[in-house]
């Protein structure tokens, strides 16, 4: 039996920028120029101060579990192999939240708060899965 | 008072089928089951309705009312609004009432979930163009993330967390079991909830409601053509909707240990309807218990229990059908059911029976007594989404002059 493919996130003009930035393993966000506010998920205009003025920030892709919980029904068959699967709020040192899994870490030991650090997995020639992973200081 | 709606419509009839796996009936079935138990509890026919709201997550158009009551050619608005679909047919047909378009009108709640194939709501679509991190996202892990943060915000052990949100459940397995036309009927243990398979850690099977089939029914008139037909009429007291514009994706300060959009309806309401201290004034409530961590949080998003307390009202029995302030009397969604477009009126028709000392009607024989000893305003409500996307109604309902 052939197991289903996990599906991919659909890329638009919206979003191609992340994309592309992942494809280079980055974590890229807007900014906005006009408040500072940098956002998730990307938008036209800046959801504090409506402002249309943007510039793209590189994340230092660390940031914290801000809340997480532990899949033991799969979302969809192709994830059913990798069942108990951590989904996570990710809050970025930038800012944005980010929903996400929590890899290479027992979900037992998972807490809030624990600092994760970006990790890229890829899923075909056009994404790159930003998921995230403990990190201890060096 | 202008801009409130206490006191200017009144309930003289209702009725709701049994909820749950209904193989043998149809939508339309338990339309005619539910309305036709309305009308004989108003004294009324199909004739003396002049306009109807349908409150269904699946059909389409007033006909899906029209057309099994033979309703002849009058007035029917289909309303949406996810899980508070119910309850906001019947806000807009108070609102037909208090505007003095109509005195005799109807409002029900349908939907038929157990044949669709699909034993949830669904998965959360599939991955979105603009919502590119959206996938996995299911009701279970967005209400999930409100335990999970509960606990570690509150210091709640696992154990304590977990204990907590499966005491809602037991309370609700307790009330349910005496009522005849629950979905789950069964005595369900404390061992049994908390040793479940886990759904979404830490949300195992039985902090997890169901869909169900069923069909609730009100008639809505005005307060003197309500005094003319029966001793008891329940009164409108508060009918509030807020909607939130899911900040939790937008708002980084959103926080996951609340739902908003529950506090904002309501205030609204316990303003509309004179109310000062819900904890002492409210005698029982009905609130939409999807998931058991749903509830807690929404007790203290009523201002039930104070933030950041409940557990202590919650393992000291606060809730029960003997304590302080009953909720979930007739077993919520949790054992009542869960029949998305049904489920606002199926509270409501607890908290009318409840308010005309009528709620053992509903007992299952040999069980001690559901009926609470005088209460005197009810509040119901509905959360349809996710905490931080959501349609929340909240509405009061009460005996007059208080
Ligand atoms: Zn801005």
């Amino acid at each position: 039996m052939t197991l289903p493919e996990k599906p991919l996130p659909g890329i638009n003009a919206d979003t191609k920028f992340f994309w592309e930035g992942c494809k280079s393993q980055t974590l890229t966000f807007q900014k906005c120029e006009q408040c500072g506010y940098v956002r998730w998920p990307p938008s036209f205009i800046c959801p504090e101060c409506h402002s249309k003025r943007t510039e793209l920030i590189k994340s230092s892709g660390k940031g914290k579990v801000y809340s997480f919980i532990v899949y033991h029904r799969a979302f969809h068959p192709a994830f059913e192999r990798e069942l108990p699967y951590v989904v996570a709020i990710v809050e970025l040192a930038e800012g944005p939240h980010l929903l996400t899994n929590i890899i290479e870490c027992r979900p037992s030991d998972i807490k809030c708060d624990m600092p994760v650090e970006v990790v890229f997995e890829k899923r075909s020639e056009e994404v790159n899965l930003p998921l995230f992973r403990p990190s201890f200081p060096k | 008072m202008p801009g409130s709606i206490k006191d200017r419509v009144a309930i003289v009839g209702m009725g709701c089928t049994r909820f749950g796996e209904r193989w043998d009936v149809s939508a339309a079935d338990m339309i005619v089951e539910a309305v036709y138990q309305a009308y004989e509890d108003a004294g009324i026919e199909t004739k003396d309705i002049q306009a109807a709201w349908l409150g269904t997550a699946t059909g389409m158009t007033g006909m899906v009312l029209s057309e099994p009551l033979r309703l002849q050619y009058i007035p029917v608005t289909r309303v949406e609004n996810a899980c508070a679909t119910a309850s906001d047919a019947f806000r807009n047909a108070c609102y037909a009432v208090a505007a003095g378009i109509y005195d005799m009108v109807l409002a029900v709640g349908v939907d038929k979930f157990k044949d669709s194939g699909i034993s949830g709501l669904g998965d959360g679509g599939a991955p979105g163009p603009s919502h590119a991190m959206e996938a996995e996202s299911t009701p279970p892990r967005q209400f999930a993330m409100l335990a999970t943060t509960y606990f570690s915000k509150y210091g709640l052990s696992f154990e304590e967390g977990k204990h907590m949100i499966g005491r809602v459940s037991w309370k609700s397995h307790q009330n349910g079991m005496r009522n005849k036309n629950a979905h789950f009927q069964k005595d369900v243990s404390m061992d049994t909830i908390l040793n479940a398979p886990m759904v979404a850690w830490p949300l195992g099977l039985f902090d997890c409601c169901g869909v169900s089939d069923g069909a609730a029914a009100a008639i809505i008139t005005t307060p003197e053509i309500a005094q003319s037909m029966r001793k008891d009429p329940v009164y409108v007291k508060a009918l509030q909707i807020s909607m939130a514009p899911r900040d939790g994706n937008f708002n980084t300060n959103y926080d996951f240990l609340h739902v908003e959009a529950t506090v904002r309806a309501a205030e609204a309401a316990y303003k509309e309807a004179g109310i000062k201290n819900p904890r002492e004034e409210i005698s029982m409530a009905e609130v939409h218990d999807c998931f058991s961590i749903t509830e807690a949080v929404t007790m203290e998003d009523l201002r039930f229990s104070p933030r950041g307390k409940v557990r202590d009202d919650i393992e000291n029995g606060f809730f029960d059908l003997d304590g302080g302030l009953p909720v979930q009397l007739d077993g919520g969604l949790k054992c009542f059911g869960h029949p998305i477009g049904a489920s606002g009126l199926r509270m409501l028709y607890e908290m009318y029976l409840q308010l005309q000392g009528r709620a053992d009607e509903l007992l299952n024989p040999g069980f001690p007594s559901r009926q609470l000893a005088n209460p005197k305003l009810g509040l119901t409500h509905n959360l349809g989404g996710s905490p931080d996307g959501c349609a929340i109604f909240v509405g009061i309902v009460g005996l007059p002059g208080v």
